[in-house]
């Protein structure tokens, strides 16, 4: 990346996470007192958006990690424990993402989501606020020692570390190319769904209603599941293969826009209300030929990182 | 059959997707037939989830559409499949996990074409789905994961 300085990129990002989970509990426990549904679903749409905007945080984290690891006037010991503490903090907050995306679809599918969505967003939400802290007071420590957490703090590990990660690939040779197969189901079902919900936006099967294909869009969200799984699995164990790897950062760039429309499916009500025959808005159908053509760049700069990147 | 292999990989476009040093060949022709796997067997899950019950208000009319989008990208498989078995066809022609490959691919093709005249060939407005198309759902998804395993395995196993 001669363009950009992917570490600096960690810098600028990182409040995301922390930031951002403050303001989408705070949105959650104020539409309480207001009474608010909207504010609800504006809670749960700012978490799905912070899940979503964490992965390029946690993965320009790693570019930062072997940019500064072994440098003057960094502690190692302090970088790893801040990598473990962020693969768990990272874990949490995408768990959260998915949980608040299910009670948008349940909003959605059935007025109001199921008994225990929402009493499980706010408490994951919860330890994913706490986990955030922690992986970034750590992270602070790397280079603001006035921050002053413990020696025992920083070397402490979590139950997850990158370091098992990384041996567990490396002593188990079938981790690896299961993990590729299973990311090449993912990313059937993920791309076949939602390929077919945006062709519906744009005409191809008009006479079903918009509805009845967003019975769908769990699949596709169990498509996306599995591939970030296997997909950090890779990025943990080898990652020299991704953080100076060009079309993986096209890759992740077109993730973010087609993630923005995988919630813009599932939530927009002129989109819902669309019934058999209708025509969708020209603007939502660009929007749908966008997503199309992001997961279509999603797959290329994946399926080109071994031939336009340096790695592999 | 060891002589049209040997013969394929000579041919000069055989050496040009093997050897040419571009992205433009062997790794697009890839990328291709990463992206026709997604058409081909997304549309298809799609198919076989609502045949199996997912999302039961899915109209089955317009659905008939994406058996052509199955179509379109098996076309592009079956063409960039093609490429990258003359680059390599020695090798790959005796291969028995290669093999094992197409035999699932195969299974897939004839359980999506049995489908698709099982659920729509009646006179039943809308169509029905019978046991017969479901048992033929759940096939062509097992066909197409087993191909996608066998076909993944191939960058490991030679």
């Amino acid at each position: 990346m001669p363009f950009v300085n992917v570490p600096h990129l960690h810098l600028l990002m990182n409040h995301i996470p922390t930031v951002g989970t403050v303001i989408g509990l705070g949105l959650f426990l104020l539409s309480f007192v207001r009474r608010s549904e909207h504010l609800k679903h504006a809670s749960l749409e700012v978490f799905f958006l912070i899940a979503l905007a964490s992965l390029p945080v946690y993965l320009t984290g790693l570019a930062a990690q072997a940019a500064i690891t072994g440098g003057a006037g960094v502690s190692d010991a302090a970088i790893a424990a801040h990598h473990d503490r962020a693969i768990l903090a990272f874990t949490f907050v995408e768990i959260t993402g998915f949980v608040a995306w299910l009670a948008l679809w349940q909003f959605r599918r059935l007025a109001r989501p199921a008994g225990w969505t929402t009493p499980a967003f706010l408490l994951l939400g919860v330890m994913t606020l706490a986990l955030m802290a922690d992986a970034a007071s750590v992270g602070g420590e790397i280079r603001h020692p006035e921050i002053k957490v413990s020696e025992t703090a920083v070397a402490a590990s979590g139950w997850v570390t990158a370091a098992s990660v990384e041996s567990l690939v490396a002593n188990v040779p079938w981790i690896w190319p299961a993990a590729e197969t299973l990311h090449f189901i993912g990313l059937s079902l993920l791309f076949g769904v939602l390929f077919v919900v945006n062709l519906r936006l744009l005409g191809a099967l008009r006479a079903a209603s918009f509805a009845s294909l967003h019975r769908l869009l769990p699949w596709a969200m169990l498509g996306l599941g599995i591939n970030l799984v296997t997909g950090m699995l890779f990025c943990i164990a080898a990652p020299s293969q991704y953080v100076t790897n060009t079309p993986f950062y096209w890759k992740i760039g077109f993730l973010m826009i087609a993630g923005v429309d995988l919630l813009y499916l599932t939530v927009i009500d002129k989109l819902w209300a669309l019934e058999p025959g209708d025509d969708a808005a020209l603007l939502d159908k660009a929007i749908a030929a966008s997503a199309i053509v992001a997961w279509v760049g999603v797959i290329y700069g994946g399926r080109m990182l071994p031939f336009l990147g340096d790695a592999f | 059959m060891m002589d049209v292999y040997t013969w394929l990989e000579g041919t000069a476009f055989a050496t040009w997707v093997r050897e040419a040093p571009t992205v433009w060949a062997y790794a697009t022709i890839l990328t291709l037939h990463t992206m026709g796997m997604g058409v081909l067997v997304g549309a298809s899950m799609v198919l076989s989830l609502r045949l199996l019950g997912v999302g039961g208000t899915v109209p089955l009319v317009p659905l008939r559409i994406l058996f052509r989008v199955v179509w379109a990208g098996f076309v592009v498989n079956l063409v960039t499949g093609a490429m990258l078995f003359m680059a390599d066809a020695t090798g790959r022609g005796v291969q028995g996990l290669f093999i094992t490959k197409l035999l699932f691919v195969a299974t897939g093709v004839v359980s999506v074409i049995l489908t698709e005249r099982h659920v729509y060939s009646g006179n039943a407005d809308p169509p029905v789905v019978s046991a017969t198309a479901k048992r033929l759902a759940f096939l062509s998804l097992v066909a197409w994961v087993a191909a996608i395993t066998a076909g993944r395995l191939l960058a490991y196993i030679r």
